[in-house]
């Protein structure tokens, strides 16, 4: 089961995987308070105001391409690709407990119901 | 929300359940006989296909008379449609947040 958003952004490959993975960028638009030990097994912890937190482990870093952090509650999955109008950001949200066996029809039954 | 939902998706990933599921659908409730005549499997698949939908809380049954009457339970896909909801609402707001940082950063760049 997963969900999947993606975002074009106008600035270069490098500069979105600065704005994904330096903390100091994250804790302007992600969280309040950021640690990302980014390296394949490193932790991460994120920290918001509201006293919220959420702690992950780096499961992958490709530079400028991919990052995975795997959560408690799900894996994040973040792809850059280059794209006409600046760098393509792909971000997909798998929740672990759920069999990725899920069609829609499930979905559109849930609907009907 | 792990465990039961795990349930339901191993449930949902039988195209015959599934089917069984959309023939509750369309109707208020059905009999293991009212569902054999639509599902093209024996009385006994489809007695074995009901149980385990009712494990997952797909289908509640209910005893009417001398038969069981089986009925679709929405709570369940509901709950999973909401995650859906919930996490794409939350990812919706985060990249627009990024986009914005890094729109903010350049035009800072701009002007110094």
């Amino acid at each position: 089961m997963e969900v999947q958003r993606e975002i074009v952004l106008p600035t270069t490959r490098e500069d979105a995987w600065e704005a994904l993975t330096e903390p100091g960028r994250l804790e302007q638009w992600f969280a309040t308070e950021v640690e990302l030990d980014l390296r394949e097994g490193g932790a991460a912890v994120f920290r918001w105001g509201d006293g919220d937190s959420r702690h992950a482990e780096v499961v992958t870093v490709e530079d400028e391409e991919r990052l995975v952090l795997r959560f408690d509650d799900g894996v994040v999955d973040l792809r850059l690709a280059d794209d006409a109008d600046g760098t393509r950001v792909l971000v997909r949200e798998t929740s672990p407990g759920w069999s990725t066996a899920l069609e829609l029809s499930a979905l559109a039954l849930c609907a009907a119901a | 929300m792990r465990g039961g939902v795990d349930r339901v998706f191993d449930a949902l990933a039988d195209p015959t359940r599934r089917f069984v599921l959309e023939v509750l659908a369309g109707r208020e409730s059905a009999s293991q006989s009212e569902l054999a005549a639509q599902v093209p499997v024996t009385r006994q698949a489809v007695a074995k296909h009901l149980s385990t939908l009712a494990a997952a809380g797909l289908v509640r049954s209910e005893r009417r008379g001398r038969e069981t009457r089986y009925a679709l339970e929405g709570t369940p896909l509901e709950e999973a449609a909401a995650w859906l909801d919930r996490v794409g609402a939350e990812w919706d707001g985060r990249l627009a947040a990024l986009a914005r940082h890094v729109e903010e950063r350049a035009s800072a760049e701009t002007y110094t």
